[in-house]
């Protein structure tokens, strides 16, 4: 398929806000994403509340690595980098761009994925699994279910790609891709709540 | 593009497309912050109480200069994002509040 075929008619430069409908979705996302900073923020609070409760498991201190953290960090971060990409180059209509940017955006998005089923695999054989303290449950809480947004994202966007070959980008579609990359920048910004309170303030005690 | 698309240049003049210029100084500022943040832990050269104010900081920085360039909140028509994000800020704050107050006094 031509990158163009689509700028046929009058694709708007912003194609996500031409239409009510997709207006609509963008600031129903908002407000979904509203409720996401409320949901994460309870879990941050469990932690918060129970991160020195270790019973007989390891300390924090004792099992986090800065280098995976770091490592994770920089690869979602890129990730967030591959998405804004993805969007300017749809603003351009520039779809094959788009599509490209979008796919490095979900690689990135499994890599980080990879990493952290390696570093739970990791805990696990320390002794540091869900049912061992008050601890560990709210830990792999708070970050399990950052990682089951990054699965989620991932799949969401794999499904978007093969929509946009299927159907191109149209003032349906755009919308799609749009909230889709605000999801994944929110991701991103949860993470770095996740470093900064979760393995920086535990390597620190 | 070709000139049958005079409508779409016409939009793209008004809006005036957004260069990619913004955004990778937002990626350099984030990346910035983090090192600072990670730097900060992995030299533990630094007291506790500091740190904490340190990594806090260099975290309330880079999200909102993420919400702002990435998620465009920056942007005209955005009161509602902002709305939004701020209502479930707040819930955010009561909780973490009152569960540490709960647990710890």
């Amino acid at each position: 398929m031509s990158a163009h075929h689509h700028v046929e008619g009058q694709l708007p430069h912003e194609p996500e806000r031409a239409t009510m409908e997709g207006r609509n979705k963008i600031l129903g996302f908002w407000i979904f994403l509203g409720a996401e900073t409320v949901l994460f923020g309870t879990l941050f609070s469990a932690y918060l509340a129970l991160r020195h409760n270790i019973g007989d498991g390891p300390a924090a201190s004792e099992i986090f690595e800065l280098s995976t953290t770091f490592i994770a960090t920089m690869i979602l971060l890129f990730s967030s980098l591959m998405s804004v990409f993805a969007v300017q180059a749809m603003h351009q209509h520039k779809v094959k761009a788009m599509i490209g940017w979008l796919i490095a955006t979900v690689v990135l998005g499994l890599c980080f994925l990879g990493l952290e089923i390696f570093e739970f695999n990791a805990y696990v054989g320390e002794g540091h699994r869900m049912p061992t303290s008050a601890f560990s449950s709210s830990f792999y809480t708070l970050v399990g279910f950052h990682g089951a947004h990054v699965a989620f994202g991932v799949l969401w966007i794999t499904l978007l790609i093969l929509q946009i070959l299927k159907k191109g980008l149209t003032v349906v579609t755009a919308p799609k891709i749009y909230v889709s990359a605000i999801y994944w920048h929110f991701i991103d910004v949860v993470w770095v709540f996740i470093f900064t309170v979760v393995y920086l303030m535990g390597k620190v005690g | 593009m070709s000139s049958n698309h005079s409508v779409t240049e016409g939009e793209a003049r008004r809006h005036k497309v957004e260069g990619p210029r913004k955004h990778i100084v937002a990626f350099i500022l984030s990346l910035a912050l983090t090192l600072i943040a990670f730097a900060t832990v992995a030299s533990g050269e630094i007291n506790t109480q500091f740190t904490y104010i340190i990594l806090v900081g260099m975290a309330l920085v880079q999200v909102f200069v993420q919400m702002a360039f990435w998620m465009h909140m920056k942007d005209r028509g955005h009161l509602f994002p902002i709305i939004a994000i701020i209502s479930g800020v707040v819930v955010v704050f009561t909780m973490v509040i009152m569960a540490l107050y709960w647990v710890w006094w």
